[in-house]
């Protein structure tokens, strides 16, 4: 109890502060010019030329449970689900969303039984989803997008389009988004359930409910799940869950990022990483995302925060950078921490997501590289590029916080508008395999899958969309030969719209 | 005598037509019977504005509508706010960055967007007649 008003000292608004984002926001929000009609206009005719866009076209279309064409042997010893989330709706009426990451979540699953492979989808039925569903139209702004007369936003809740991540908790799925509450989605038939109120049947009651949840919780091997959530005062709010989803430990970091995009973090078995982009919002500048900007002169800081106790211990200052994503971070005996990066040089990619809802090619585009970072206890930083056109990065599971010598990304070889290279590097002895898929694909995140809870063995899994067929195939590859390709392939009969992240769920 | 009689009787029906309104608000879609709901009434953006309620009313709370009446109220311009009070602790429960989690509303129906509602669109005025206005309860 005592801990709660300690937290509920750090608190900077009153009760009627009600939702954390810049006045900015709510200036844009308000404005009355509604360009949703002209994006769609633009992206419709691009899509006559450039058949690739289907991939970000959106759906309206459920997928109900249909069985896959199957290439190669499905290995016997993968048995459960793949669930993968990302924005998926994007248009209503005769608009269009600005980017990509303001459509409406879907879940993809795909089954695995008895030697064959069977796909369903839906869409996560959020507050949102339905009361927009219901007439047909947006009712209310996105980030990014402007729709005339929108509905007011009272909480984060009204606007949660749980569209970036999926996990398995306590025997339901939770789809995650980045400013909001989980939300709990049935395993049976992926129906939408309910807003998890994350303080429920613990100490901290409701005091939890409403604060952001983000997309990239990190599951322990004792099965605890940690995350943050960022509020727009630059507050950061970390979380201890136990494998059951019940909030053991809360705290309230208080920085000054006002980056505004604060993704994805790491941890080690005994620390927090919150790694701080060289971000600033331009409040000059209309819209969210359009709005963040990559400022050279800015450190990238790492915070570094104690697991016990949920304080910060330490900070450091790395050159500029911007990064999505990370794949794990670890710690020697000495207190040395090592992390890596698909670290950017610009927040370009950002606004990539922009052009692409227009049906634009990107002219020039700074990729991220694989970098490896070293913080040493003296408080020196070292870092190593080792590898190009890196994102998505993944590990095995079981080496969450510990460490890792194997790093599975996908990058782009042959074509800039999306990804078609997966690659695998060894983060110890540098070694590197791939596998191009080529320009007719359209390759999403893929992930390890090991059914002996062994780095290096079993499988790596994703999915991709053949253009020339309008199909998306999930593959198989076995993780040791990865450049051999895949060992399977499984045909949808349609395509599903490229998303964010997922992971497998393991039948015992 | 007659004259002044009638101009005694006019003041006093004036000033009992002037003080004499009510303002009714009909709270609707609460979600539940527990706890109760608290309002508070204010005249004028000033008062608003410095936090100075004028009168404050409460009642059980009742799931589905119910009805708060202000009462002997003059002429002017009036907002109000409410909460819902499940806890009955007579506070406005928030989460830790301070994000209500208990249900609240605004006369005149008024939303909030990416914060609390606007005086403006709260306010109701009384010009020599009762006034009736609703809220639906925000959760």
């Amino acid at each position: 109890m005592e801990r709660r008003q300690a937290l509920k000292s750090l608190v900077v608004g009153a009760a009627t502060t009600m939702l954390p984002t810049t006045e900015s926001i709510a200036a844009f929000m308000l404005q009355e010019i509604d360009s949703l009609a002209e994006n769609k206009a633009l992206f419709d005719k691009a899509l006559l030329n450039n058949p690739k866009l289907i991939g970000f076209q959106g759906t309206h279309q459920e997928f109900s449970k249909t069985r896959l064409t199957i290439e190669g042997t499905i290995p016997k010893d993968i048995k459960g689900n793949f669930y993968r989330n990302g924005a998926a709706l994007f248009e209503r009426g005769q608009q269009r969303y600005q980017h990509l990451f303001e459509g409406d979540g879907m879940i993809q699953d795909f089954h695995f039984n008895n030697g064959e492979i069977y796909h369903r989808g839906k869409f996560v039925k959020t507050h949102k989803y339905q009361q927009e569903q219901q007439v047909g139209k947006f009712l209310y702004s996105g980030p990014d997008s402007r729709v005339a007369n929108s509905l007011p936003v009272s909480t984060p809740e009204t606007i949660n389009t749980a569209n970036t991540n999926i996990i398995p908790v306590n025997g339901e799925l939770w789809a995650l988004w980045e400013a909001g509450s989980p939300v709990a989605i049935s395993k049976e038939d992926l129906s939408t359930l309910e807003y998890v109120n994350l303080g429920k049947n613990s100490d901290y009651g409701n005091t939890l409910k409403g604060l952001a949840f983000s997309a990239h919780p990190k599951v322990e091997a004792n099965g605890d799940i940690w995350n943050f959530g960022m509020s727009h005062t630059g507050h950061i709010v970390l979380y201890q869950l136990n494998a059951k989803g019940i909030t053991r430990n809360v705290n309230l970091i208080k920085t000054s990022y006002r980056g505004g995009m604060l993704h994805d973090f790491l941890i080690t078995h005994k620390h927090i990483l919150l790694i701080l982009p060289s971000l600033e919002k331009n409040n000059t500048t209309s819209g969210f995302f359009n709005a963040i900007e990559f400022n050279d002169a800015l450190p990238m800081q790492v915070l570094v925060v104690d697991k016990a106790t949920l304080t910060l211990k330490k900070c450091f200052d790395l050159p500029s950078g911007f990064a999505f994503h990370y794949g794990n971070a670890w710690e020697e005996s000495d207190g040395s921490i090592h992390f890596d990066a698909s670290l950017y040089s610009s927040v370009d990619v950002l606004h990539h997501m922009n052009t692409l809802m227009k049906g634009l090619n990107p002219t020039s585009l700074s990729t991220a590289k694989t970098t490896l970072f070293t913080l040493k206890p003296n408080g020196t930083v070292q870092h190593d590029y080792i590898g190009e056109n890196s994102e998505f990065p993944r590990i095995n599971e079981t080496k969450v916080g510990l460490r890792n010598h194997e790093l599975y990304t996908i990058g782009s070889t042959e074509t800039m508008l999306w990804n078609d290279t997966i690659s695998n590097y060894h983060v110890s002895n540098g070694k590197i395999q791939q596998y191009i898929y080529g320009k007719d694909f359209l390759v999403e995140e893929h992930i390890a899958v090991s059914p002996t809870n062994k780095e290096g063995e079993g499988y790596l899994l994703g999915t991709a969309l053949h253009v020339p067929s309008k199909r998306t195939c999930l593959n198989i590859f076995d993780v040791k030969e990865l450049s051999n390709g895949p060992v399977c392939r499984a045909w949808l009969p349609y395509h599903i719209p490229l998303g964010f992240h997922g992971n497998f769920v393991a039948t015992t | 005598m007659k004259i002044k009689l009638t101009i005694a009787t006019t003041l006093l029906t004036l000033s009992a037509n002037v003080f004499s309104h009510s303002l009714q608000l009909e709270i609707r879609e609460v979600k539940s019977n527990q706890g109760k709901i608290l309002a508070q009434l204010f005249k004028g953006e000033s008062n608003y504005q410095a936090n100075k309620p004028m009168m404050a009313q409460q009642s059980m709370a009742k799931e589905g509508t119910l009805i708060l009446t202000f009462s002997n109220l003059e002429n002017g311009e009036y907002a109000i706010r409410y909460f819902h009070d499940e806890n009955s602790d007579n506070q406005l429960a928030t989460n830790l960055i301070g994000i209500p989690t208990e249900g609240y509303g605004y006369s005149n129906n008024a939303k909030g967007n990416f914060g609390p509602a606007k005086y403006q669109d709260m306010k109701v005025s009384i010009v020599d007649s009762d006034v009736i206005t609703h809220s639906t309860v925000i959760y």
